[in-house]
């Protein structure tokens, strides 16, 4: 009798130390097998979503580096869109609460475009990563640093962006 | 020979660091110094600097982060390649294809298979003597027949370059792509295409300086032409024996890469601008006496013959003898030091500085500040306590009055305008600026010192009459630059336009800068620089702010004006300058649309921001050389102030409010 209340103890605790690995320890994950990614066309405005499907790792952090970097690359050769500037990386991604702080490499000053470009870019951007459940805010990192604005086109950094900016 | 070091299942005993290796690309000898064996492969970490330069000199980029799964390569012509830790299977551009091995994450790093990288990326590693070569190749062939013509696209990994091999006008086209290799098919049938039966691509050279000659086998009657190609590192050929080909003749040679963008089928033609010549009315003259600050910029430079300190017991006058009417604006620091600056004029005398017989002041500095299309003279005072200092008017100049002590919590800022002895035009009043400046030496390096923080603000509209104008980027910031053209002028040069108009209808204008200069300061940062141009208005308590900028795109295609605001306040500002704009151009009408930029965000009261038209766009530019087009841009935003204004009656508010 005392074995099999030590069995079932150890069982619950078992059932206990799951239920939290599942809830607590292992990251929350995107259940979709797709994301939307966007991009502006070359008129400044529109703005213009594809489906990506998703490489196997699923979980948030995963996923939305996934979606930053889909979203840097831009859509498919021959596309014209207003790309970000080539050699643009991100150097992280990380999620707190609604906002996804999304740091970029120093290449994305060297803008070609101009102000006009840089809107296109981070709408895109923006419009990317609030697409994901829970996300609805992106601060901007440039090489680690936050910058109250980027240097070649005058658009504001200093607060995180979404979706109302525009 | 060329070995294509593709075997990986091979019985090499594996060890952590790979066996000192010597990797080649493009004549560069690459040291991946992180790179590890894995099973006989070669495993590259993701942050080692020798892949660096090896992605560098391919255009592409990777994006990793530990504390994620996912290693993301972008390629120079924005294919992505995906790599998942953990995981052999990758995805270029969506296909899935395998690797030799999973990548892992080691030390921080992520290493991926050299192989696997390499081939999505074009590059075929091939041994050769105890080296590795990583030889660029054409990766990929596509060919389609759509309307009676053959399209074949061929991919490099590096910017194409090619030469003709075949005769001019032969119907078969040969071609030899220098400096790339290939490991496609050598020969191939097109189907479904009349005019292209065959193509065959032959590798030649050595395994370090590679070709590729590619030849075309064709129906008799067949034209061919160059296509128009989506990158540098595409060559497109088209082929038909049925249709007229719009494209140009094969050249004899093609070099993609010193162009910087890819050979486009474009007609010299289509990129001439029709030229906007005396469409407009002609220009409005200036109207005399009624500008506010600073001075028409068209009038000769005053002269100033002479600067004398008069002691007079505790206090000091210094005499200043100017040959015409002159512009001032005065600052007080808050380290005890005083400035004035002439506007358009000219230093007579030498410059000075020296400690004049008074206890009031420390010393006395008399500058050429700047000369050239700008001339300004700086009378610059160092105080022995916080003084009261006054402009006055006096025959054939003014005096600077240094008088009594004072509590420092004075004006801090002035400006005016005098003539013949007499004030002009008087400063606007200028909102108190509680100071603090950079260094001496800095000190004489522009017109108008830093702006300091905390910055004391009048509430919008404290000045009713007051409207602020911002002309676009400045002094070491030239914005964008095309065709000939600089924003940083023809901003200012509409912005100077503007301010005429203004003043002509009873407005008050400010000018955040009305020379070529930083209004922050040289090489700032862009957050001072701007903050310094909102500063300007939110201190002054302006009714109205207006930027003056000129757009820039990528490709010259784009065209137009639009205006930008923010805040719900702009809106309806940005509605009646728009409804001109649009009315009165002959630009494309882009709208009013709303951006997050910083100087219309940070501003207190309705501002907006004019994007005119696009520098790199070749009609717009043609435009933008016009003084009638600038003039009428002029005109339009003081008609639609004037319209805003007369339907958004000013209400009073007083200081207090909405800070």
């Amino acid at each position: 009798m005392k074995a099999l209340r030590a069995v079932l103890l150890l069982a619950l605790a078992a059932a206990i130390a799951y239920f939290l690995y599942r809830q607590i320890l292992q990251p929350k994950r995107v259940a979709a097998d797709t994301i939307t990614v966007y991009y502006c066309k070359a008129d400044g405005e529109t703005l213009v979503p594809w489906k990506v499907t998703l490489g196997p790792a699923r979980d948030r952090k995963s996923v939305a580096f996934y979606a930053t970097a889909q979203a840097l690359a831009g859509p498919v050769p021959g596309v014209e869109a207003i790309r970000f500037p080539q050699g643009t990386i991100a150097r992280s991604v990380t999620i707190a609460g609604d906002t996804a702080t999304v740091d970029l490499s120093k290449d994305v000053e060297s803008q070609p475009g101009g102000s006009f470009a840089e809107s296109g870019e981070f709408k895109a951007l923006v419009w990317t990563l609030t697409d994901l459940p829970g996300i609805s805010k992106v601060r901007v990192l440039i090489a680690g640093a936050a910058l109250p604005t980027l240097p070649g086109g005058h658009l504001e950094l200093d607060e995180p962006l979404a979706r109302s900016n525009w | 020979m060329l070995l294509p070091a593709l075997g990986f299942g091979g019985a090499r005993p594996a060890a952590a660091q790979a066996a000192a290796k010597s990797f080649w690309f493009v004549g560069t000898n690459l040291i991946f110094a992180k790179a590890q064996n894995r099973g006989g492969e070669t495993a590259v970490a993701s942050d080692d600097p020798g892949l660096g330069r090896f992605l560098g000199k391919l255009g592409a980029s990777l994006s990793y982060d530990p504390g994620q799964r996912y290693v993301i390569v972008t390629s120079g012509d924005r294919r992505t390649i995906v790599f998942t830790l953990g995981d052999a299977r990758y995805t270029v551009a969506g296909v899935t294809q395998s690797a030799p091995f999973a990548p892992y994450q080691s030390g921080g790093s992520a290493y991926l298979s050299l192989t696997a990288l390499a081939k999505a990326l074009y590059v075929l590693p091939v041994e050769q003597g105890g080296a590795t070569i990583l030889q660029p190749q054409i990766g990929d062939l596509d060919v389609r027949t759509q309307n009676s013509v053959t399209t074949v696209t061929l991919r490099s990994a590096l910017p194409v370059k090619f030469q003709r091999v075949s005769a001019a006008g032969d119907e078969r086209l040969v071609v030899s792509l220098n400096a790339v290799g290939t490991s496609l098919e050598p020969q191939r049938e097109v189907s479904g295409s009349a005019a292209l039966h065959a193509l065959s691509l032959q590798p030649g050279g050595s395994a370090r300086n590679p070709t590729t000659t590619v030849a075309f086998e064709v129906s008799p009657g067949t034209a061919h032409a160059l296509g128009a190609s989506r990158s540098q590192n595409e060559l497109v050929l088209a082929f038909s024996n049925k249709v007229a080909l719009s494209g140009q003749p094969v050249p004899a040679n093609g070099d993609y890469g010193s162009g910087g963008a890819a050979v486009a089928v474009r007609a010299p033609g289509d990129l001439s601008p029709s030229a906007p010549t005396n469409e407009y009315a002609p220009l409005p003259a200036d109207v005399p006496g009624h500008e506010a600050l600073p001075p028409p910029p068209l009038q000769a430079a005053a002269h100033v013959t002479s600067v004398d300190a008069l002691p007079a017991g505790d206090a000091l006058d210094v005499r200043v003898a100017v040959s015409g009417p002159v512009a001032y604006e005065w600052h007080r620091l808050s380290d005890n030091r005083w400035y004035v600056d002439l506007r358009n004029a000219v230093l007579d005398t030498p410059a000075r500085d020296d400690q004049p017989r008074s206890t009031a002041v420390l010393s006395l500095r008399v500058k050429q500040i700047s000369a050239d299309a700008d001339p300004v003279v700086r009378i610059a005072l160092t105080l022995a306590s916080p003084r009261h200092v006054d402009v006055e008017p006096a025959a054939g100049g003014f005096t600077v009055a240094v008088g009594e002590n004072d509590d420092g919590e004075a004006q801090r800022v002035g400006a005016g305008r005098i003539a013949s002895g007499a004030v002009i035009s008087n400063a606007l009043p200028i909102a108190p600026v509680t100071g603090s400046a950079g260094g001496p030496s800095d000190f004489w390096s522009k017109p108008t010192p830093a702006p300091p923080a905390p910055i004391a603000r009048l509430a919008p509209g404290t000045n009713p009459r007051l409207i602020v104008i911002d002309p676009g980027h400045g002094g070491s910031d030239f914005g964008a630059e095309h065709n000939g053209l600089i924003e940083k002028d023809l901003t200012l040069d509409i912005s100077k336009r503007l301010r005429t108009l203004l003043v002509a209808r009873g407005w008050q204008v400010k000018m955040t800068r009305d020379t070529d200069v930083d209004v922050f300061a040289p090489n700032d940062s862009a957050h001072d620089e701007l903050q310094a141009r909102c500063d300007v208005a939110n201190q002054a308590g302006a009714r109205m702010f207006v930027s003056v900028h000129i757009n820039s795109f990528t490709s010259a295609s784009l065209n137009g004006t639009t205006t930008y605001y923010y805040k719900g306040a702009d809106l309806a500002l940005g509605e009646a300058i728009h409804r001109h704009l649009a009315a009165n151009l002959k630009t494309i009408d882009r709208g009013v649309r709303k951006e997050n930029f910083y100087v219309i965000h940070h501003t207190d009261m309705p501002a907006v921001l004019v994007e005119t038209a696009f520098l790199s766009n070749p009609s717009d530019a043609a435009y933008l050389r016009s003084p009638a087009f600038l003039q009428q841009v002029a005109l339009s935003i003081a008609d639609g102030i004037g319209e805003y204004a007369s339907n958004s009656p000013q209400v009073n508010v007083s200081p207090s409010d909405g800070l």
